[in-house]
């Protein structure tokens, strides 16, 4: 440890060479803000996928389809499903999506029986309107409840009328959710949006949301679920929802998975630059740390404040970096989109802790051979070479 | 002033600061061993100013560096302030520089991102003192070179006598009881060194400082009590009347 009264002597050497630092920090903020982007998308896939031990919610999808287009079941099934022993409620919704491919911008309709919108321990009833209402949403057919994020991302406001994938709706209410899921989408009425596809379409649904009552029995009442279906013209394939994301999303996981190596590349980018930076400013301070031998600081007190030197380009330059990845993902709210579902990219506590710990940890790191080697030198040797 | 003998050995039944027995530094450069200082025995008494003089390659600066303990002698003994340098570990000895030693530059040597003032509080920063009596002491040692009105410039913005006066005040600021100068005044003009050598002369005679300076000038060693001539790393004569030879 350094104490603290060296603390401004080592600020001093970082800002007085102001050229040097800045090109350090810069290099530093580009690496880190490239990092925390990948550990942001990350992260929102982890948060799609992973399956929590408390996971009480099924997809039921029809069998082989992964696509919102492709799965089609008829609505009556909700009857059948709801009396299978286990199931606690059944939501059919009907999925449209603008674009099916993977996008950072996609607009998804999620058509929902108004009553299980509205009704006690209803869908509903985790939404949090940061404008308009749920009254707002049951007064018009055309209404819809758009997820915070996806309000954001569009600039959308309480009362627009929008029109995507041929469907026009008015905005009535704006939601904050604690599900993923919820933040990108626009609720609507079920049968309004079934109507929107043509005649055709009423009747039909996408899928079936499916609340068990305990967590530890999911894998059995999905096969239960399956099991019903079975012979019927419309066959089912039921997973836990996060299951059933990491299956429809396969292609955007993989990208995202892939990012790790960019992630980790530009990790030692951090390294590199704050240790090249580290090693110039030893070089040319040879002649400034045998000065300060003279004076009669220890070997170990020059390597400290080395490495102190370099603690302090990995915060600076870390932090920047990592406020400038918060503010842009904040700014953008950015989510992953594939076959109507969506992975939220959102700037969590932690991914600021990751950012500044990591700048820290490599600042160190990079910071401990250019200390040993300082700390190494002979005073007289240091004198007689400049 | 201390009568010394040929051999260098001070006078007097005082234990000397600095005492050297068969001072020997040896140098390895490639094939060649190379012996700048070689079975020196010398006697510097406290509060004494010596000057070393002698040609380049002589030992003398060799000397001041074994001296200070920025370097190991190879042989012998080299006892300074009672602590035996020979045999001390780098931490022990670094702690000894910050107590005891305080060095002046040719090349004033004064880290050029730091003012005045901090690169004065530079070695107080290694001393147990609050950041009031640190103040208090760079602000004293500013004031006694006389440069308290340009404690907030930076090297760059001093001429050469000021910073040697900065380095000065670098040197003297922790107390210490030995000031050791490598050509104090070697790239200062004419009124500059004599300032510098009027502000040595001053440590010595009011504070008691025992100050060891390399010199090539003359008019420089004339302001020292002792004058120790070096030729190839032996002590061949040492003058006090040289002062009066040189202001002749």
């Amino acid at each position: 440890m350094l104490a603290p009264k060296y603390l401004p002597l080592v600020a001093k050497q970082v800002w007085r060479h102001r050229t040097r630092t800045a090109l350090t920090l810069s290099g530093v903020a580009v690496a880190m803000f490239l990092f925390c982007a990948v550990q942001a998308m990350q992260n929102a896939v982890a948060a799609a996928t992973t399956a929590r031990s408390k996971e009480t919610t099924l997809i039921v999808y029809r069998e082989n389809r992964f696509c919102p287009f492709a799965s089609r079941l008829p609505e009556h099934y909700q009857q059948r499903i709801s009396e299978i022993p286990g199931v606690r409620s059944v939501v059919p919704m009907k999925i449209v999506v603008n674009n099916c491919r993977a996008s950072l911008d996609v607009i998804t309709f999620r058509g929902v029986p108004s009553d299980k919108l509205t009704m006690p321990g209803g869908k509903g009833e985790k939404f949090r309107f940061s404008a308009g209402s749920m009254q707002e949403f049951t007064k018009r057919g055309d209404a819809a409840i758009i997820g915070g994020a996806l309000a954001k991302r569009r600039g959308f406001r309480v009362g627009e009328t929008f029109d995507a994938a041929g469907v026009t709706v008015t905005v009535a209410g704006i939601i904050d959710s604690d599900e993923a899921q919820d933040q990108n989408v626009a609720y609507v009425h079920l049968e309004f949006l079934q109507r929107s596809g043509g005649l055709d379409q009423v009747g039909i649904v996408t899928q079936f949301d499916v609340k068990v009552d305990d967590p530890t029995r999911l894998r059995e009442v999905a096969g239960a679920i399956d099991a019903a279906f079975e012979h019927d013209q419309e066959p089912t394939a039921t997973r836990p929802e996060t299951e059933f994301v990491a299956r429809a999303a396969k292609d955007i996981i993989e990208l995202v998975g892939f990012s790790r190596v960019l992630g980790l590349g530009c990790l030692a980018a951090v390294l590199a630059l704050v240790g090249t930076a580290i090693v110039l400013s030893v070089q040319d301070r040879i002649k400034e740390h045998a000065i300060l031998q003279t004076l009669g600081y220890g070997r170990g007190l020059i390597a400290r404040l080395i490495v102190m030197e370099g603690l302090l380009l990995g915060i600076a330059g870390g932090g920047l970096g990592t406020l400038i990845a918060v503010a842009a993902i904040e700014w953008r709210g950015l989510s992953m989109s594939v076959e109507g579902l969506s992975m939220n990219v959102t700037a969590s506590p932690s991914l600021v802790i990751v950012g500044l710990a990591g700048s820290a940890v490599l600042g160190i790191v990079a910071g401990l051979v250019p200390a040993w080697q300082a700390s190494r030198r002979q005073i007289a040797a240091c004198f007689r070479a400049v | 002033m201390t009568q010394a003998p040929i051999n260098g050995q001070a006078e007097g039944g005082l234990e000397p600061i600095i005492r050297c027995r068969g001072l020997t530094r040896t140098y390895i450069k490639g094939d060649n061993t190379i012996t700048p200082l070689a079975e020196l025995d010398l006697d510097v008494a406290r509060g004494e100013f010596i000057a070393l003089m002698g040609p380049s390659g002589s030992g003398k600066t060799t000397l001041l560096n074994l001296v200070a303990g920025i370097d190991k002698p190879t042989s012998g003994s080299l006892r300074v302030g009672g602590v035996e340098l020979a045999d001390v570990s780098p931490s022990r000895l670094a702690a000894f520089r910050s107590e005891y030693i305080g060095y002046v530059f040719q090349l004033y040597n004064l880290v050029p991102v730091l003012t005045a003032y901090e690169n004065v509080e530079l070695p107080l920063l290694l001393h147990r003192l609050s950041g009031r009596e640190r103040h208090q002491r760079v602000a004293t040692a500013l004031q006694l070179v006389g440069l308290a009105d340009r404690h907030d410039h930076f090297p760059r913005q001093l001429s050469g006598g000021q910073e040697q006066r900065v380095a000065i005040a670098r040197a003297i600021v922790t107390d210490p009881r030995i000031i050791v100068a490598d050509e104090p005044t070697g790239d200062l003009d004419k009124e500059s060194a004599a300032a510098v050598m009027a502000l040595l002369e001053q440590l010595t005679a009011e504070m008691g400082k025992t100050i060891v300076m390399v010199t090539h000038d003359p008019k420089s060693a004339a302001h020292a009590s002792r004058v120790l001539h070096l030729e190839k790393g032996r002590l061949v004569v040492q003058d006090e009347r040289f002062a009066t030879l040189a202001g002749a």
